[in-house]
């Protein structure tokens, strides 16, 4: 058992090692005089146009959740008039970007994972290597600037319809105008709650892209292989998104962005 | 037009467009190639024949360099393919074609856009009409004009097996190198596709590196077999000389011919 632990231990770290180093090698590339524009833009528009409807979704039930289930609470105290702005930071700092980033990462990470997973085990990214197209820069590094790149847009996305599906939920008992419920949400916004929001979202992206690019030009053993690649990069993209999180929080903490 | 270099007929004297020299490679304690050599010559058609298992498609993979040998040389063209930097290594990969036994075609696009694809990559075609007629021609080639808009999944294994020749030969290379090109198609697709190899080495001028542990591929195309046995080039010589050879481990490989 010592001895088995100790080998999962090692594998491990080897692999933190590996998506380390797949990370630097992303870096090396990523500004490329020979940059794949065009597979840049199919990736922009396959990862960001076809998860908007998902986050859409997701961000709207969590607005007017998070506003229906917090007003009680909130007219206990008589606080009521609190609400729009409790919403909007709440959504704007936290749920937002890590509730996006987690709907990225099942549906981009694992997209990624178990389709470059399968071109490796089918020998495409060695057709592709061979015919004298770098399959790094072409499928990698177009995939993960795709994820960089749309996170934010898609997190910007999801703060307004959740600010939105908000002003419906206070709407479901009151009656309040757009108008004033966007005033009161603007009132109690600040850049110091936007910027960090936005600038963790383009680490998660980086998450996302990296973890699933590695696990996908990394799989072996077959189709067994490839849904193994699909599922550990969600779970993976998912543990590192969390672990980010608190990282920026805790940067931008000791930064005063509070 | 006349054979310019029939099979049984090796040319020393032609340029040499491949030299491999000593080649090691393991993977952990496993020594798979063990001190390999081979030239190929330009016109000529060199199989490495070798049982399953042997280290075939090893080899070749060094060739490309898709794997980097521990030791030894590989020149390919005059430039030593083990020190090339990733640009330079590019460019010259071009000039060689490789045919995956899996065919490895790309399973998200159709048979044109497959063909289109290396095209698109090297600006070779600047224009959509140009890039339809070098697809034209070599889907003609081979013999499969009507499989345009076709996915992978729709072919079978022999066509499959065309399109990657077609593929493969598209950006016009003057070496290929072919992984078992007839295994997992029965004699008659096998013996179409050799036809075809050896047609197209005919109409593109190639220089082949064919490896297979199929004798009847041997008998057809090869104009010298290189045997692969214990990770080195045990024995070299045309289909004649290894079929009458004393050699044991030619004896058994000939017992069904």
């Amino acid at each position: 058992m010592a001895v088995k632990g100790g080998s999962g231990f090692r594998s491990a770290l080897t692999e933190v090692g590996e998506t380390a180093q797949f990370t630097a090698r992303f870096f090396r590339n990523a500004f490329h005089p020979r940059f794949e524009w065009r597979e840049l833009i199919r990736q922009c528009t396959v990862n960001g146009a076809l998860t908007f409807p998902l986050v859409g979704i997701t961000a709207f039930i969590m607005g007017l959740v998070l506003t229906v289930q917090s007003r009680p609470t909130l007219a206990r105290f008589g606080a009521e008039s609190m609400l729009p702005a409790m919403v909007a930071i709440s959504m704007v700092r936290e749920i937002a970007p890590v509730i996006t980033a987690l709907i990225c990462a099942g549906k981009i990470g694992s997209s990624m994972g178990a389709e470059l997973g399968s071109m490796r085990v089918t020998e495409q990214i060695d057709a592709m290597e061979v015919s004298g197209t770098n399959p790094f820069r072409y499928l990698a590094v177009t995939r993960i600037w795709s994820t960089i790149l749309m996170l934010p847009v898609l997190v910007v996305l999801a703060d307004g319809i959740s600010i939105w599906a908000s002003w419906i939920g206070v709407n479901l008992r009151d009656t309040v105008s757009w108008e004033l419920f966007y005033r009161q949400v603007f009132d109690s916004l600040e850049y110091s709650d936007l910027i960090p929001a936005f600038i963790k979202s383009f680490f998660f992206g980086l998450a996302i892209g990296v973890v699933g690019c590695y696990k996908g030009f990394t799989t072996k053993k077959g189709t067994e292989g490839v849904g193994r690649s699909a599922h550990s990069a969600v779970v993976t993209a998912s543990l590192l998104i969390f672990i980010l999180d608190l990282l920026v929080v805790q940067i931008t903490d000791l930064l005063g962005f509070t | 037009m006349a054979d310019p270099y029939p099979p049984g007929q090796p040319n020393a004297a032609a340029e040499r467009v491949i030299r491999i020299q000593d080649l090691h490679l393991s993977f952990g304690s496993n020594h798979v190639i063990r001190g390999f050599s081979l030239d190929l010559h330009r016109g000529e058609n060199v199989m490495v024949l070798g049982r399953s298992g042997s280290g075939k498609s090893v080899l070749i993979k060094c060739i490309v360099r898709l794997l980097r040998p521990d030791s030894g040389r590989i020149e390919v063209l005059g430039q030593d393919m083990l020190a090339l930097d990733q640009d330079a290594l590019d460019h010259l990969r071009v000039k060689i074609g490789f045919l995956f036994q899996s065919s490895a075609l790309y399973d998200s696009m159709t048979v044109q856009e497959n063909l289109e694809f290396p095209l698109r990559r090297h600006w070779i075609a600047t224009t959509p009409g140009e890039a339809d007629a070098l697809v034209g021609e070599v889907l003609a080639a081979v013999g499969l004009s009507e499989t345009r808009n076709l996915y992978p999944s729709e072919l079978s294994g022999g066509m499959k097996r065309r399109i990657g020749l077609a593929r493969t030969l598209i950006l016009k290379p003057e070496i290929v190198l072919y992984d078992e090109p007839t295994t997992g198609l029965d004699p008659i697709t096998g013996k179409e596709i050799v036809e075809l190899i050896l047609d197209l080495q005919r109409r593109y001028n190639t220089s082949s590196i064919i490896i297979s542990h199929d004798l009847h591929v041997a008998k057809l195309a090869a104009n010298r077999i290189a045997v692969l046995h214990g990770g080195r080039n045990y024995l070299e010589g045309t289909y004649e000389e290894l079929r009458r050879s004393e050699d044991e481990l030619m004896k058994r490989f000939f017992v069904f011919m």
